[in-house]
């Protein structure tokens, strides 16, 4: 068992506060990522629940029980940080064994459970060397074999795979996320990367500025961004956004042409901010009118850049396009994609589906 | 700046660095050597170079306790003395000053880093300025004379460096590890000792040399605190016999290679620590 719930989570560093307030629930056995940009608190509010930080407000609870005062050592958590902290002067066995050794277990049954863990992660070759002696992939899979010898009721992970290239990265993620449905283990993991993300999570936490801007699964996130940052921040390439009037025949640009009908009621000449996806854009004979800027084939599909006005708009498609640079299109967005939010608070105004 | 330094200009150094050596080096070889010859030998006109029936004769003299012209000579209790007051206080500094230099590594205070800063400065504050306050002081303590109080002295001069040198060393060892240790169940005293300091073991060595080296052979201090020659130590042994056989110099020689050896142990035995980069592949690289 190991379900967290944080409650009202403030903390300061002096008289600047960096977590505003988080609320949070995480049920037992749960991939929960929180992501964000740099900067926004992720970091600090990992290092609060592991009891690294202290919390100048707020409660932490573990299985229903508040920590807020207990040591790290007391919170039967364990953590993976970015860049590993094996103790170098340790072999792999014994770094995976500490805190079996401090737990005072017996020799025998520390051999045992490094053995098994070293099993899981395919490390049983590499059990006498030091950490020096290991590749990126390998030493990251220590780290984690030093969280899962103890069978913790919570793994923290803060940007575990950020200092792999990108292919180890993806293999990684995969290992992570078979870890974890192997051992069901609750577990809160820190990126900034949204794919990282997007795939593993089971619920995602996006975060901006020491605040909660939206927590849903990751197609809740995908389909019904609460606001213009989590709209941007997911997917990619990232959703377009352009100025648009409410009237009653639907959301006008400033050129007066018609993005498409208002997925909700608004008033009549209401100013928002009109967001859909690249990959929601279809050219059509009719429709807003474009002039394509950049043509981009990646192989299976193809990443437009259109210029209309002002404003510059990603498309993908799958098909096979025939147009050059400086050729006019005309575009539209696919029924029920067309996301609105309001021009002021850039929070959402539609729940398209 | 980033021009390459030419192949002559490294030559050139390279004799400038061994005729210095010769120059630093030849007088204690000679003394060396001279620790070896006889009585006689020494007298002779040409002077001899190497010793031309080498003997051991200085060196059992040294090792058996006699009065010579008035002065008892006991080597023996003044190594023993040396080997006391540097070792207590090299462990003395070195068990504060690793305490001391965690806390300016790991803790936040009002003043740290200014702080830190004036430890190395104060090694400027040492020296005969202040033999006389430093002598008035033992007194008053009653620590004239005594090992002790030596030991105590060493200490407090020796503790702002050695300090400064594992504050420093501490500040590299990268605070996650720590807290991965107190997350796997250290606490803070375990998480010390069994993380940081085996990392920390270079530093600890150099800081540990520096005073033991520093403590063996220092004079000033020792020399007017000291008066019983029970209480003498290895530098004040050298002194009086450098008065005592102006003649008979193999004595000095075996006495200076003595009283030389165990700091040439020292750096023979630590030096690779050194360099020794313990830390490699604690964090990604
Ligand atoms: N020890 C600290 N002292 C002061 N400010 C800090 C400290 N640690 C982090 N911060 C600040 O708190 C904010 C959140 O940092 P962090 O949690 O590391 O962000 P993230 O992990 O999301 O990149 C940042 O603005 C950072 O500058
Ligand atoms: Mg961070």
């Amino acid at each position: 068992m190991g379900s967290v719930a944080l409650r009202n989570i403030r903390k300061s560093y002096g008289p600047v506060e960096v977590l505003h307030g988080i609320d949070l629930d995480i049920q037992d056995g749960e991939f929960t990522v929180l992501v964000g940009p740099s900067g926004c608190g992720k970091s600090t509010l990992l290092r609060s629940i592991a009891g690294l930080e202290t919390i100048t407000g707020g409660d932490i609870c573990i299985d229903e029980t508040v920590i807020n005062s207990l040591a790290p050592k007391e919170r039967n958590i364990a953590m993976v940080f970015q860049n590993y902290a094996l103790y170098p002067h340790m072999s792999v066995a014994k770094n995976m064994g500490f805190s079996l050794r401090l737990a005072k277990e017996s020799p025998s049954e520390i051999n045992r459970k490094v053995n098994a863990a070293a099993e899981i992660l395919d490390l049983t070759n590499l059990l006498d060397r030091y950490p020096r002696q290991l590749s990126g992939g390998q030493r990251q899979r220590v780290a984690m074999g030093r969280a899962i010898v103890r069978d913790p009721k919570v793994f923290l992970f803060d940007e575990p795979l950020s200092n792999l290239d990108a292919k180890l990265r993806v293999q990684m993620r995969s290992e992570i996320k078979e870890l974890h449905q192997r051992l069901k283990t609750t577990t809160v993991y820190v990126t900034h990367d949204q794919i990282e993300a997007m795939t593993m999570a089971d619920r995602i936490v996006v975060m901006r500025g020491g605040q909660v801007e939206q927590i849903g699964t990751p197609l809740e996130l995908y389909d019904r961004p609460a606001s213009v940052f989590v709209a941007g921040f997911i997917g990619s390439p990232s959703m377009n956004f352009i100025a648009a009037t409410a009237r009653d025949d639907g959301l006008l640009l400033d050129t007066d042409e018609s993005l498409g009908k208002t997925p909700v009621a608004l008033a009549n000449g209401r100013g928002v901010i009109a967001g859909f996806r690249p990959e929601d854009i279809r050219l059509s004979d009719t429709g807003v009118s474009a002039k394509v800027a950049l043509i981009e084939p990646t192989g299976a599909e193809t990443q437009l850049v259109l210029r209309t006005g002002e404003n510059s708009i990603v498309m993908t498609t799958r098909d096979r396009i025939s147009l050059s640079p400086g050729d006019p299109v005309h575009f539209s967005i696919s029924e029920g994609k067309l996301h609105c939010f309001d021009a002021e608070s850039e929070r959402a105004l539609s729940g398209a589906v | 700046m980033n021009e390459q330094p030419r192949p002559l200009y490294w030559t050139f150094l390279g004799i400038v660095g061994i005729v210095i050596s010769i120059y630093v080096l030849f007088p204690v070889f000679w003394l060396f050597l001279a620790s070896f010859k006889t009585q006689a030998e020494l007298a002779q006109l040409p002077i001899s170079f190497w010793p031309e029936t080498p003997t051991l004769e200085a060196y059992t003299a040294l090792f058996s306790p006699t009065h010579q012209k008035g002065q008892l000579l006991d080597w023996p209790q003044l190594i023993g003395n040396s080997f006391f007051v540097a070792i207590s206080s090299t462990v003395l500094v070195l068990f504060f000053g690793t305490l001391a230099g965690y806390a300016f590594a790991r803790l936040n205070f009002p003043g740290r880093d200014l702080i830190l800063g004036g430890l190395l400065i104060s090694r400027m504050f040492q020296g005969a300025a202040l033999l006389l306050p430093t002598y008035r002081l033992m007194s008053m303590l009653g620590l004239q004379d005594s090992l002790v109080g030596l030991v105590l002295l060493y200490s407090a001069f020796g503790l702002p460096f050695a300090t400064w040198i594992i504050a420093s060393s501490l500040r590299e060892i990268p605070k996650e590890l720590e807290e991965s240790a107190m997350i796997d169940g250290a606490s803070r005293l375990q998480s010390m000792v069994m993380v940081v300091l085996p990392l920390a073991t270079p530093a600890l060595i150099t800081a540990s040399m520096w005073h033991f080296v520093g403590a063996w052979s220092e004079f000033a201090f020792a020399s007017i605190l000291l008066e019983s020659n029970a209480n003498k130590t290895v530098t004040i042994g050298l002194a009086s016999f450098v008065e005592l056989f102006t003649l008979e110099f193999q004595y000095v020689g075996a006495a200076a290679t003595i009283v030389a050896l165990p700091i040439m142990l020292v750096f023979f035995f630590g030096q690779r620590y050194f360099t020794r980069g313990l830390l490699a592949g604690a964090v990604k690289g």
